[in-house]
């Protein structure tokens, strides 16, 4: 031992100012999403076909909530508009939006791979699927949760399928990570497009169609409580398992070292990103990209460690899909466009800068 | 704290790899564990650490069958500093050092104390907020056995944790995790590829070929010029030739 090392060197100070500071901007970034969120969710309830009045719109709500609080200065017609129509299609953009945000990062935690996304990795194709075989062979008559039930099964069998055919001897590689996702995407897609054609009525096929490409269109009321249960025990559990999550990041055989116990996190991650993406393509078809480019936004404003990751995910997850479907709904008003379409817009330009990356090409170990 | 290794066989993809291996670390020793590549040197040590089953024989580390407890217990006991972790996300080095506390309940205040502590431990003081991945190796592997040391655990193991650095920083490394293991009377267990730093950092060694443990003991009586050929197939000459010493200085 040299004398150096037995020195003792004065106690360390140096995180004492740092580590506050970057509290301080943590607390003031996440406070500055979640006015981001009301102010989407409030224009989104506003703007439309029918224009509400922005106090208006407060006024509508708040009248629901507390009965007789606001006088009333609007028609039946826009109260009816808001209420039944736009509010709870904009909290279930929320729940999608913020739901799919966090499926991805969860995915990209559990392949270790930035790229990986619920629509590239055709996972949600295959709760498409599940959806479709309901909607249209008519099991439909059982409830929605016969309907979310079936993309479950079909998005867990899809996550299942990739999972290991992107591997060989133990290590995923990126490239057979996203071909093997884009060959089940297709997959699903011929199966679900064959289930359509051979469908009685073109109309209801039609319908499907549009839906599949994302559409928060047929949002009511009642189909809100399972998602939102879904994601609020989701996002519960994902935050208390953050520092398995970080370690898991780490890779696999660190996050054994440190007491992880991965076989059982991992099929936990599976079965829950599966039940979130089949509960969700269940109300409003499959949506590209929100699961690629939100944790990656995410990361850059708050670093790697999830227990500040997912919360900002999911919050800009939210907004993001709240602006999203406004967009969808007046760009071409009357027609409404479908979600993918608009999330293509940004996703692809995204996707094309992460493939350039060096980081995309590092084959991961597993299993 | 005793690491003690019986008869263990490890086989991968249903081939042997590691057969029958008897292997003992005590308190406060620095043993090695050198061999060619592919001797299963590091499928040994990735089964002390549990990345991989036995497929016969006992690990214990204190009496107590590591693949029999739990996984949050079997890293309050054994703490692993690999080669070079890579790093996909921008986690800061504070990160990375609290990630050693994933087997401990959280205890936020006096977590953020042990980092701090470990990180000045090895000459990293401060460097909570820097970006792991932008130190340079040398740096990235003391912040591993910062992550080691806040994990505090009785037993460490580098598996060959000098692989991808220059000969000053090896030196560095080894000197560090050295000097730690006599201060706080760890028993440590290191894959070395350098059989000359081997034997001039361990007090034992042990010698693997072909997925055997061939020989245990001090390394002046272990590295014979026979056991060498055999075991590497190259003719090992003993003569004067460099030596790379550390200088004394302040933390080049």
């Amino acid at each position: 031992m040299t004398s150096e090392t037995r020195q003792e060197r004065a106690p360390a100070k140096p995180a004492g100012g740092a580590r506050p500071r970057r509290r301080a901007r943590y607390t003031a970034l996440v406070a500055a999403l979640a006015v981001a969120v009301v102010a989407a969710t409030w224009l989104a309830v506003s703007i439309g076909a029918v224009p509400v009045a922005l106090p208006q719109t407060w006024g509508i709500v708040a009248d629901r909530l507390v009965p007789g609080l606001v006088p009333h200065t609007w028609t039946p017609v826009q109260e009816q508009i808001v209420w039944e129509f736009r509010l709870p299609r904009a909290l279930l953009a929320l729940l999608v939006g913020a739901g799919l945000a966090v499926v991805g990062a969860v995915l990209q935690a559990l392949v270790r791979n930035p790229l990986a996304d619920p629509f590239l990795l055709g996972i949600s194709s295959g709760a498409s699927f599940g959806a479709v075989l309901v909607l249209i062979l008519g099991a439909g008559t059982l409830g929605g949760l016969s309907l979310s039930g079936a993309a479950f099964a079909g998005s867990l069998l899809a996550l299942g399928l990739v999972y290991v055919l992107a591997q060989r001897s133990g290590k995923i590689t990126p490239s057979r990570l996203v071909l093997a996702g884009v060959a089940l995407a297709y997959l699903f897609q011929a199966l679900y497009s064959f289930v359509l054609q051979q469908a009685q009525s073109g109309r209801a096929a039609q319908q499907v169609l549009f839906w599949l490409m994302g559409s928060l269109g047929g949002a009511r009321w009642e189909m809100l409580p399972l998602p939102t249960a879904v994601l609020a025990a989701g996002l519960v559990y994902l935050l208390l398992q953050h520092r398995q999550l970080n370690a898991l990041t780490a890779g696999e055989e660190t996050a054994v070292s440190l007491g992880v116990n991965v076989h059982r996190l991992r099929i936990t991650l599976f079965v829950l990103t599966s039940l979130l993406v089949g509960v969700l393509v269940a109300t409003s078809g499959a949506i590209a990209f929100v699961g690629l480019i939100v944790p990656h936004a995410a990361r850059l404003l708050v670093g790697a460690d999830h227990r500040r990751v997912l919360p900002v995910t999911a919050l800009l997850g939210a907004a993001f899909l709240q602006l999203v479907d406004l967009a969808a709904r007046t760009i071409n008003a009357p027609q409404e466009l479908a979600l993918s379409i608009v999330t293509a817009l940004f996703g692809v330009p995204f996707f094309l800068w992460l493939l350039r990356r060096r980081s995309v090409d590092r084959a991961v170990t597993v299993g | 704290m005793r690491l003690d290794v019986r008869g263990v066989s490890v086989h991968l993809d249903g081939r042997p790899i590691v057969h029958e291996a008897d292997l003992l670390v005590d308190d406060g020793e620095f043993v090695c564990l050198v061999g060619p590549n592919g001797c299963g040197k590091s499928t040994l040590m990735r089964t002390i650490y549990r990345a991989l089953r036995p497929a016969s024989g006992l690990i214990t580390v204190d009496g107590d069958d590591v693949h029999g407890l739990s996984w949050r217990e079997s890293a309050r006991r054994t703490a692993v500093v690999a080669q070079e972790t890579p790093a996909e996300l921008d986690f800061t080095v504070g990160e990375v050092v609290l990630m050693g506390r994933t087997p401990y309940e959280r205890a936020a205040a006096e977590d953020e104390e042990r980092c701090a502590r470990a990180l000045d431990r090895v000459g990293l003081a401060g460097a909570q907020e820097r970006i792991y991945a932008t130190l340079s190796g040398g740096e990235k592997q003391r912040a591993l056995v910062a992550r080691a040391l806040v994990q505090e655990t009785r037993l460490l193991l580098l598996d060959e944790p000098t692989s991808h650095l220059d000969v000053r920083h090896q030196l560095e490394i080894l000197h560090l995790v050295r000097e730690l293991g006599a201060e706080l009377g760890l028993a440590t267990l290191a894959v070395l590829h350098d059989l000359n730093q081997a034997a001039a950092f361990c007090d034992r060694l042990y010698v693997m070929s072909a997925g055997r443990v061939l020989a245990g003991g001090p390394p002046d009586q272990v590295l014979t010029p026979e056991l060498i050929s055999q075991v590497y197939t190259v003719r090992a000459v003993r003569r004067t030739q460099l030596v790379f010493e550390r200088l004394k200085e302040e933390d080049g």
